[in-house]
């Protein structure tokens, strides 16, 4: 049963594909019914699906597809012309044809769809042509008689000029010779059965129903009289037969073309791209290491190997990322074959005249990527034909041409997929919009006073809107575009929506090219960094804490001429305040689908390309973040969700300017050792030597080996410092570097910090000034020295003494 | 010769099988204390034994999820033991380390104060856990008994649940 399984998948996947370009063909056949070419092709899908169906045993789709072919067959020798109603009934067929597919695909059999009724209908087109009269709802078994008829007199002039016709005909000449030639074997053999001799047949498990299956055989002359135990027999031979060389068919098809492809699972795609996805990282943090080795070693000659090196590594690491991506990469045109048929349909339906003009259907995007559009882009579409094409009356009247256009198509953009759908229909209206919202209560009066039009387009895109004035079979149901948003919002891509009245709408969806490894701004609130998709990010402004105003408890700031409200990232994410924040501030302005939002972060740290890693079943679901990354430290970033983040927004009460000095609280000192001190020295000597000089007063004092280790110290909290005595040459991290990281923090911007040195140059004493020392000892130094700066520096009250 | 072999093929079939039974009735376990308490895992279900480093807060999670770290590659969540169990916290020292548990693809790090050693202990010397503590919920699964001591036993699966 594996192997049937296994051609099964084959075939499974040769049908869809085949059906998928049927959908196309046929459109295009009916503007074009003149076009034998399409025709054949048409007419071979169905043939290849019926014969391999027949081979599976599926009788259902056998038999649907047998009709099929059968009405093709016709059109395809000029028997038949091809008119919409013929159209119509095929289409339908067609669409028979795929649920059947489906059908098997998820259950393996075909059981339980209706094909009776579209058979009919076939049956009466090919009745049509005057060849066979053929009642509507006969029974299966007559039907084929009097197909096999046609099929042999059809046969019968083809024989005739063997010269004249196409390869293609002549295979399937050769193939319908071939399945007579078995057939003839087959009824021998038969005959001999009903004589009562022995003959040698394969065993078979599965007792087949026997109808379909005569069906199917389309040469059966006696009546099914044989017993049960010997029909299953001759039916397999015959489906082998008939099966063989049509799945061999398609392979010699082409010669000409031989696509050198294979086909890979995608499982095995996306094991490489998490491999990529390592490989960025251990990129990112070789140039991050890169960056601190030429730091430190400037100027050295090995640095320039180094530089190479790194830079080969990445520039290849980078080739190799997009060459992955491009293995993931579909066209979007397979998303885009559905919609000719699918305006073919709705243009029947609602009784407009509508043309579909597509381009830039070669344009690629990850397989996930496409796999999401479709969906947005149907809503679109119908949306497009039922309220933006205007009826063929109604376009005349305004000077328009009777057919509507609608276009679709895709580009490249930067790092990202646009595609365009744009209608000459009759446009957005404003007004009308905003009322409409306002009758339901989408919007309040206020917020539609101040609208511009382009937000007033957006309010499509609100759940429980729409403007169809009665609910059609096409939309009005007012969920649709709101699914659109939705679905483009999780692509982390954006809307665009531009219109006139009269003249038509344009809908731009921008759409990232893979959601694996992203470009991201990172960006720092505190001692946190946070990394932003670099799609939603629209630009970054640094303004003055002044330019901040609150409106109604909102932060709001001008842009240009538009409001922009504005959210501290530190809000969002709960971030403690412990660091300086200065005058300034930057904004990064986010957008997504149709609205902005600003972003205040406290710095810019920059550009990278990051590898979006999931944070686990454990912490998923955690608003506002849409997952983690590695960064080249090796240290891990989250990643922002922006459609979250837009929306936690809304709920944020502005505390975007509020530096208050709560955290800075001096208790009352109410005895000598409430005072605390810091000593920072390498040398356990010149700590023993401070912490003589010091003990005396009585203060509490604390020690630490390096300015990293008083760095830690300093952070953990537990203790509050009244002033630092700290030495300069240290090992890990100096003095000077510890005073500047010491003054980042607002806490500490009064604590006075005291260098003790041996450096007695005048530029060491001005590094000291600068880094924030605001007295300067020199080794050695008498102990009553030491104790009055202290004590000048920390205020000691001589009470204690 | 060929007997031979079989005697051989026998012999070592019968170790495999007495080395089966020994693990049947053993279960290995790895010690470690949380505030003043013995708690133990098994052995199996613990991916490794890091010392702390960095790691990265996340927003929105109560105060015994620590935040996230990288381990190889992989974002792994990181939960403190002695906040989840209701202790004050403490700063991290010299003996503090970092156990990563997995269940399936659950993987999670858990702060714990100190290691103590790895535990062989008979499953008859493993007793349910106390009544007081209500079967379903628990995050005990037995309490086992050794000479001068009784170690809580817990289970892998409910510490990786997330309940929040």
């Amino acid at each position: 049963m594996d192997e049937f399984q296994e051609i099964l998948q084959d075939f499974l996947v040769e049908a869809f594909e085949l059906v998928e370009k049927l959908d196309e063909d046929l459109v295009e056949l009916e503007s074009n019914p003149e076009d034998l070419e399409l025709l054949n092709g048409i007419f071979r899908v169905a043939h290849t699906v019926k014969g391999a169906s027949s081979f599976l045993n599926f009788d259902v789709l056998t038999h649907l597809t047998h009709h099929m072919e059968d009405v093709l067959n016709r059109a395809r020798h000029g028997e038949l012309k091809i008119t919409p109603d013929v159209m119509d009934v095929i289409l339908e067929s067609v669409d028979l044809m795929k649920a059947l597919l489906e059908k098997i695909r998820d259950t393996s059999s075909d059981d339980g769809i209706d094909v009776a009724a579209c058979v009919a209908r076939l049956d009466k087109i090919t009745g049509g042509t005057g060849e066979v009269e053929t009642p509507a709802g006969s029974a299966p078994v007559e039907e084929e008689v009097v197909e096999e008829e046609s099929a042999e007199s059809e046969s019968d002039e083809d024989e005739i000029d063997y010269e004249n016709m196409d390869p293609d005909e002549i295979e399937a000449e050769i193939e319908r010779l071939l399945a007579q030639r078995q057939e003839e074997d087959r009824k021998k053999r038969e005959a001999k059965i009903a004589a009562g001799e022995k003959v040698p047949v394969m065993p078979d498990e599965e007792p087949q129903e026997e109808t379909p299956k005569e069906e199917k055989s389309p040469k059966k002359t006696p009546p099914p009289k044989a017993t049960p135990a010997t029909t299953p027999a001759p039916s397999q031979t015959s489906s082998t037969s008939s099966a063989d060389p049509k799945a061999a068919a398609p392979a010699r098809k082409t010669p000409a073309a031989v696509e050198q492809t294979i086909r890979v699972d995608v499982k095995r795609l996306d094991h490489l791209m998490n491999l990529i996805g390592e490989l960025v990282l251990a990129k990112n943090r070789l140039i991050k290491i890169n960056d601190d080795v030429e730091e430190r070693y400037e100027g050295e000659e090995f640095l320039e190997e180094l530089n190479q090196v790194v830079s080969i590594v990445s520039l290849v690491t980078t080739d190799l990322q997009i060459a992955v991506m491009k293995t993931r990469m579909l066209p979007v045109g397979k998303v885009f074959n559905k919609f000719p048929r699918m305006i073919r349909d709705l243009s029947r339906e609602l009784n407009k005249k509508i043309e579909l003009v597509i381009s830039g259907e070669d344009t690629e995007l990850d397989k996930s990527i496409v796999e999401e559009i479709g969906d947005p882009l149907v809503h679109i579409i119908r949306n497009s034909c039922d309220h933006g094409i205007e009826t063929p009356e109604e376009r005349l009247a305004k000077g328009k041409p009777e057919t509507g256009t609608i276009t679709l198509k895709a580009y490249n953009e930067g790092n990202q997929i646009v595609i365009q759908i744009d209608d000459d229909g009759k446009g957005l209206d404003p007004e009308m919009l905003k009322r409409k919202s306002l009758e339901k209560g989408i919007i309040s009066e206020k917020e539609a006073d101040q609208m511009s039009d382009k937000e007033a387009y957006t309010l499509i895109f609100k759940p429980g809107f729409s403007t169809a004035a009665a609910v059609t079979n096409v939309s009005g149901r007012g969920v649709g575009m709101d699914v659109v948003k939705t679905n483009i919002e999780k692509l982390n891509g954006i809307i665009d929506i531009d219109s006139e009245i009269g003249k038509g709408t344009s809908m731009k969806l921008k759409i990232p090219l893979t959601l694996a490894i992203i470009q991201a701004l990172l960006v720092g609130v505190q001692e946190e960094h946070y990394a932003i998709p670099l799609a939603s990010v629209l630009e970054t402004v640094r303004i003055s804490k002044d330019e901040i105003y609150t409106v109604e408890g909102k932060s709001v700031m001008r842009l240009r001429d538009e409001v922009l409200s504005l959210v501290h990232i530190g809000d969002i994410f709960e971030v403690e305040r412990i660091l300086d924040s200065s005058d300034f501030a930057y904004v990064v302005v986010l957008g997504l689908g149709t609205s902005k939002l600003g972003l205040i972060v406290d710095t810019l740290v920059g550009q990278e390309e990051i590898v979006i890693k999931s944070l686990g079943d454990y912490l998923k679901g955690i608003e506002g973040i849409a997952g983690a990354t590695i960064r080249g430290d090796g240290g891990v970033t989250l990643i922002v969700d922006v459609v979250a983040l837009m929306d936690m927004a809304r709920n944020v009460k502005a505390s975007a300017s509020t530096t208050d000095e709560s955290n800075s609280l001096i208790k009352e000192k109410t005895s000598a050792s409430d005072y605390v001190i810091m000593i920072v020295d390498d040398s356990k000597t010149d700590r023993m030597i401070m912490r003589k000089a010091l003990e005396p007063m009585g203060v509490t004092l604390v020690e630490a080996g390096d300015g990293q280790e008083a760095l830690n110290i300093l952070k953990s909290g537990d203790y509050n410092f009244d002033a630092m005595l700290i030495d300069i040459e240290m090992p890990r991290m100096d003095g000077y570097s510890l005073a500047s990281e010491i003054k980042k923090y607002n806490r500490y911007k009064n604590l006075p910090l005291i260098a003790v040195t041996s450096r007695t140059s005048k530029s060491d004493r001005m590094r000291g000034v600068e880094s924030g020392m605001v007295e300067y000892i020199t080794k050695p130094y008498s102990a009553d020295y030491l104790s009055s700066v202290v004590q000048r520096n920390v205020n000691f009250k001589a009470e204690f003494l | 010769m060929s007997d031979k072999l079989k005697d051989i093929i026998n012999k070592q079939n019968q170790q495999q099988d007495s080395v089966v039974e020994q693990l049947d009735d053993v279960v290995q376990l790895v010690g470690f204390i949380i505030g003043e308490e013995e708690y133990a895992v098994p052995i199996l279900s613990i991916q490794e034994i890091i010392k702390p480093f960095t790691w990265t807060r996340v927003p929105q999670v109560p105060p015994y999820v620590l935040g996230v770290f990288n381990l190889r590659g992989s974002v792994i969540p990181l939960i403190d033991l002695r906040l989840k169990f209701g202790l004050s916290s403490k700063k991290q020292n010299e003996e503090t380390r970092f156990i990563v548990m997995r269940d399936g693809d659950d993987v999670a790090g858990f702060v714990i104060d100190r290691l103590t050693m790895a535990i062989r202990i008979k499953k008859e010397n493993i007793g349910p856990a106390p009544d007081t503590v209500e079967s379903e919920d628990t995050i005990i699964e037995g309490v086992g008994k050794q000479a001068d001591k009784i170690i809580t036993i817990l289970k892998v699966n409910k510490l990786l649940e997330r309940d929040f």
